[in-house]
């Protein structure tokens, strides 16, 4: 029988690791916006009829949505080990590295564990009080958007590390990215005080810019990641260049200075 | 001389040649070949010897011993507690009304505390266990430790996740005479969470499953069956997913798919786990004496 190509493949982990977390990326969109429709967020001043409105409108939609993520939800691990090894490939302490696998394995269970606990336990008793129902749905939507700091220091740590970085695993931008998406980590506390207006969970600034920069920033490093899996040499000094005429648009100025 | 990263360096891996890889020793299939059994297990013991010298001296055979043999006490806590726990045997029924599962609350009070308490201490007693497989995956003919990242990264949370259906189970205990429907949500959140909580168990079996088909060398660390092994159990814990989605048949979170399937399979995944890393810690010592 003929021996699979992947077993010799040098990069095979890199790769499964690669395509398992678009995978998992592609699932949780597809999850939260369409199956469970829980993104966009409900309203946050929903008073306890509308919410118990809100949960009959996607019943079926939350239960099998979110049982999906109750499966499959633990592939997310491998974007955070693509992520650590990336770290580790860069020329600065194991701490950096070490530091975002335990921050972003953490974060899973307040993270994305308790929105789905929450809207099943919800769901699965429509009859329930009105009032424990919308216990509930703040429980979901506060613990989803409102698990802030693993993500605020994970993505400084993750900026850190690229800055300092000889390399070259990451562009410098990334690292700007990075910290536009701690930022947008800082603009969502808010969301545990108001109920109404920009800065409320489902608010201009709470949810509809922290999505936009979340999803450009989500495409970036899966785009810089394979980038990083091409460019791997296995060794311990400044990754070699890609061998693409695109290349210069991703590393404009540090391919001209080397 | 070893160059490169010794951590990662653990076996030579089929194919791609020969000779030095970008800083790394590679061993092609010839090499490989004249390999007897004696000169791999010492070129592993090598390797945790290097390991050794980059980190503080220790005896770390011991140690993983004594993880490893405290296993069977835990297991004897988990069963303990798992027979102490009066809404196990028969699972509790999620279609109890308010009013029973508060009477069932005020009825074996002790009970409950006393059983959540016990898996409250001891459920990530799990996390150790799953660094001695960590550890043998060092072991593994893989290139990068992504795979071990994966495995880390679940292992923390698998537990966790138990460990939070304990805190809605103390809840639900803590105060048996609080208004019957705060009682039935904490019970649901706490069974809710028990059943369908098993993301990071799914990935853990799927880690390890991978991570075993891609240990391609003449004496693996673990064998392949315990990969496909890996896989099965993977499978049994899908259905708990769907507790959610009904309160009677065999997907309700006392159904035969949901409860018992569930449960069984990672008892039985913590027994043949347990038999494979204690092979592997045997022959690890063997090998430690031949290379002495």
């Amino acid at each position: 029988m003929k021996r699979p190509a992947l077993l010799d493949e040098p990069k095979r982990e890199l790769w499964l690791a690669w395509y398992a977390t678009v995978a998992f990326y592609s699932l949780y969109a597809i999850v939260f916006f369409l199956v469970t429709r829980t993104q966009p967020p409900g309203k946050p001043w929903y008073d306890p009829t509308q919410v118990v409105g809100w949960f009959a409108n996607r019943h079926d939609g939350l239960l099998i949505g979110f049982a999906i993520i109750f499966v499959l939800g633990g592939l997310s691990a491998t974007s955070i080990a693509l992520i650590t090894y990336s770290i580790r490939r860069m020329s600065v302490s194991r701490a950096f590295s070490y530091s975002y696998l335990v921050l972003y394995a953490v974060s899973a269970v307040p993270g994305f564990l308790f929105i789905c606990v929450a809207m099943t336990v919800g769901a699965m008793r429509p009859e329930r009080n009105p009032v424990i129902q919308r216990w509930l749905y703040d429980l979901g939507f506060l613990s989803f958007s409102g698990t802030m700091g693993v993500f605020l220091i994970g993505s400084l740590i993750w900026m850190t590390a690229i800055l300092l970085d000889k390399n070259r695993v990451f562009p410098k931008w990334f690292a700007y990215l990075n910290l536009c998406n701690a930022l947008t980590e800082v603009v969502v506390a808010p969301s545990w005080i108001f109920h109404v207006g920009a800065f409320a969970w489902n608010g201009v600034i709470a949810w509809w810019i922290n999505v936009v920069v979340f999803g450009v920033y989500t495409g970036a490093f899966i785009y810089l990641l394979r980038c990083m899996i091409l460019r791997e040499d296995f060794g311990t000094g400044p990754l070699p260049d890609l061998p693409s005429r695109h290349w210069h648009t991703i590393f404009p100025a540090e391919v001209g200075a080397s | 001389m070893l160059v490169g990263d010794f951590s990662e360096c653990a076996v030579p891996t089929k194919g791609n040649g020969a000779g030095l890889v970008s800083g790394f020793r590679i061993e092609g299939e010839a090499a490989e070949r004249r390999r007897n059994a004696r000169s791999q297990a010492a070129s592993q013991t090598l390797t945790r010897l290097v390991d050794r010298l980059v980190s503080p001296p220790m005896n770390r055979t011991t140690g993983e011993r004594i993880i490893f043999w405290a296993l069977p006490g835990v297991a004897i806590v988990w069963i303990a507690a798992f027979f102490l726990f009066p809404g196990f045997l028969p699972p509790m029924s999620p279609k109890a009304s308010a009013i029973q599962v508060a009477a069932f609350y005020a009825q074996h009070t002790s009970r409950i505390r006393y059983s959540m308490i016990l898996f409250n201490w001891f459920c990530v007693a799990l996390i150790p266990i799953l660094m001695l497989i960590v550890e043998r995956m060092r072991l593994m003919a893989h290139r990068t430790p992504v795979l071990r990242f994966c495995v880390i990264g679940v292992a923390g949370a698998a537990p966790i996740v138990f460990l939070t259906s304990t805190i809605f189970w103390l809840l639900a205990a803590f105060r048996p005479y609080r208004s019957p429907d705060l009682t039935l949500l904490y019970n649901d959140l706490a069974w809710i969470t028990f059943t369908c909580g098993v993301p990071f168990l799914v990935a853990l079996c799927l880690f390890v499953a991978v991570a075993i088909y891609l240990d391609q060398q003449a004496k693996p660390v673990f064998a392949r069956w315990v990969g496909h092994f890996n896989l099965l159990i993977a499978v049994a814990l899908v259905p708990a997913g769907f507790a959610g989605l009904t309160l009677s048949g065999v997907l309700a979170w006392n159904g035969f798919l949901s409860f018992w399937v569930k449960n069984v399979a990672i008892a039985l995944w913590l027994i043949v786990m347990a038999v494979a890393l204690g092979r592997t810690l045997g022959r690890e010592r063997d090998a430690a004496e031949d290379f002495a």
